[in-house]
């Protein structure tokens, strides 16, 4: 039989306010806390950057002084190969920052006990998750911005020749899909509780797929449409063609990547949302969601 | 007669787990709760006592909606826990985990930001609550220092701030007293109760017997995931077989045992020679409290000399070593150990 005594909720004042208040509050706390690592930011910028070095540094000694036409050659893309690495890598570090910050997210949260914490308050998960995925977006394109700039300073090329506009669109319509990735990812982490192994795991695969040194159209044909269904691989392939002014993995019309990355943007986040729910409630009935 | 704010209907929760026993896995059955049933009244200050593994913890997470009871229901501020999770959790402002479930790297007024909303507390509304609570709970000195610096008592009296950013009406506390230093621990008492005078429905789990006694108007003991004793302390005191003792050393003429014997309310009284003319009664009576005046008086004026009076009241902690056959101060020492019943399955 229900309780009819009823008292209210105290401070609370739900609404749509409260909850953009939740996103703003949870990414400006997590800048705050990332701030107070002294130096992060600026020694994962460098991150990317050694990414790219080590291929292109190969591909010299490799390919020596025709380099640049032997992967045009080879590749029918670009004989900027060193930009078109960078971009490659500065796109990974992007997308796997953002798997990297849900997945710790996750394990750390459940083990200094503030995943219950938040649990315990009335905060729709969707806007939290939304926080802290914006909050790794945001991160990563910080990351993604100081790369490009060192990055081309260091192998002495130019990334502000091509399409700057269009990349930045292909960046806003990447970053949803990678939302909902990141809560699939989220919701993993919270029901295997390890996030090392797999993030190891995940992010070369990840790299792999989606071409961060090759187009994809190396791999056999199978493969290739598995990747080019993969939306990190759209967004790397897209801000590369953009900023490159070369042809894209789907004929070279821009607006074909931009309408796939659009629809993943309209099925992922909700995809990804239901499945983290769905984990969460399983766990609920299992063990809770702080156990760790 | 006030209504029940929260209510606890044939709760029953079972864990599975896996155990590894020889290289063989075994699956474990665990009933950690069996049907409670518990109604705990708005404007009440309820303790919840009883040994490690014996069900509180995960009926307070039942309650607070961290957990899915596998059958019944408990509603509370009018709301099933199964069906309306999120007004559940905006009407309880809790304390579960210590010092644990803040964010280090962020100081005691960003995190009372951070939690103020997820609880969906307006941003202006937040700010002034900080500031109260911050005063309220003399916070001044660390307050915007980030967390890694704090001692552990003012990780737990910050954790404690974090229960009351939404002035929710009912309050869950598991031992927040734990790792305070007494002034502390005793400020933070007299707060609860002004709180619990103001109206607040309070949930209080403690291992302190002195605790549960001076805060709680009820008290339920749970034990193997069954609410085993249930009343005010007094109820509760009253339930045992036991009387209270008092014990009076002096040296006394021999006809005042006849005459303590005789008096009004005095169940038994035990003489054992202490050496030297002096002699140790241990008065057994329904309540020393009352009888103490009147043992004195009696004893006294029959040309006696008392020379040590001690009280042995009958506490909640003989009680709830009567239901659970063990200490809580024993409990205490043995956290880890855990002892649970396994209520099936295996195979």
């Amino acid at each position: 039989m229900a309780v009819a005594v009823s008292r209210g909720f105290g401070l609370a004042r739900p609404g749509w306010r409260a909850n953009l208040d939740i996103v703003y509050t949870i990414i400006v706390s997590r800048l705050k806390i990332i701030s107070r690592y002294k130096g992060m930011l600026l020694m994962e910028a460098f991150l990317p950057i050694m990414f790219a070095g080590f291929p292109l540094l190969l591909g010299f000694a490799i390919g020596g002084a025709n380099a640049a036409q032997n992967f045009q050659r080879n590749t029918g893309t670009t004989a900027d190969y060193r930009l078109y690495m960078l971009i490659g890598s500065c796109v990974f570090m992007v997308v796997t920052l953002m798997m990297w910050l849900i997945g710790y997210w996750i394990r750390r949260e459940q083990e200094t006990g503030t995943l219950e914490s938040m649990y315990l308050a009335p905060a729709k998960r969707f806007y939290v998750l939304a926080g802290v995925t914006t909050y790794a977006f945001l991160r990563s394109m910080m990351i993604f911005v100081i790369a490009l700039f060192l990055g081309s300073l260091a192998f002495g090329v130019n990334p502000l020749s091509g399409n700057v506009l269009l990349a930045f669109g292909f960046i806003t319509v990447g970053f949803l899909p990678l939302w909902g990735i990141g809560f699939i990812f989220g919701a993993f982490i919270l029901k295997i509780k390890e996030a090392n192994s797999v993030i190891q795991l995940v992010q070369w695969v990840v790299a792999f797929l989606m071409g961060i040194y090759y187009p994809i159209t190396f791999f056999p044909g199978w493969m290739q449409y598995v990747a080019a269904s993969f939306p990190p691989t759209i967004l790397n392939d897209g801000i590369r063609s953009s900023l490159l002014n070369i042809g894209n993995l789907f004929g070279g019309e821009w607006w074909v990547p931009f309408a796939l990355l659009l629809a993943f943007s309209l099925i992922l986040p909700l995809l990804g949302y239901e499945i983290f729910l769905q984990t969460e409630r399983r766990l609920k009935r299992t063990e809770g969601v702080g156990q760790y | 007669m006030p209504e029940p704010i929260i209510r606890v209907e044939k709760l029953s929760k079972t864990f599975v787990s896996k155990e590894r026993k020889k290289g063989a896995k075994k699956k474990k059955v665990v009933d950690a709760l069996n049907g409670v049933s518990l109604d705990i009244y708005d404007g009440e200050f309820f303790g919840l006592l009883g040994p490690n593994g014996a069900g509180k913890t995960t009926l307070i997470k039942c309650i607070t909606t961290l957990l899915i009871p596998s059958s019944g229901d408990a509603w509370v501020n009018g709301h099933s826990v199964l069906r309306e999770e999120d007004k559940v959790r905006a009407s309880i402002g809790c304390m579960l985990m210590g010092d644990r479930g803040l964010y280090w790297k962020l100081t005691g007024r960003e995190n009372l930001n951070y939690f103020g909303a997820l609880y969906h507390i307006p941003k202006g509304v937040r700010t002034k609550r900080i500031d109260d609570l911050a005063s309220l709970l003399e916070l001044g000195d660390f307050f915007d220092r980030t967390v890694e610096t704090y001692s552990s008592g003012q990780k737990m009296i910050l954790a404690f701030a974090k229960s009351l950013i939404n002035d929710a009406p009912i309050l869950i506390l598991d031992e927040p007293t734990v790792t305070m230093d007494v002034p502390t621990a005793r400020k933070l008492r007299a707060l609860l109760k002004d709180l619990n005078r103001r109206g607040k429905t309070i949930l209080y789990t403690t291992h302190l017997m002195h605790e549960a006694e001076e805060l709680c108007q009820r008290v339920g003991i749970i034990d193997h995931g069954e609410i085993i004793a249930l009343g005010t302390a007094a109820e509760l005191k009253a339930s045992m077989d036991r009387r209270d003792v008092v014990e009076i050393e002096g040296i006394f003429p021999e006809h005042v045992v006849g005459i303590v014997k005789a008096l009004a309310g005095v169940r038994d009284v035990a003489v054992k020679a202490e050496g030297n003319g002096r002699t140790k009664l241990s008065v057994a009576s329904d309540n020393s409290r009352v009888m103490l005046p009147k043992l004195i008086e009696a004893i006294v004026g029959n040309g006696s000399t008392i020379e040590y009076v001690k009280p042995q009241e009958v506490t909640l902690e003989d009680v709830f070593m009567a239901k659970t056959g063990r200490s809580l101060a024993v409990d205490t020492a043995q956290v880890g150990k855990q002892e649970v019943r396994v209520g099936g399955g295996g195979g």
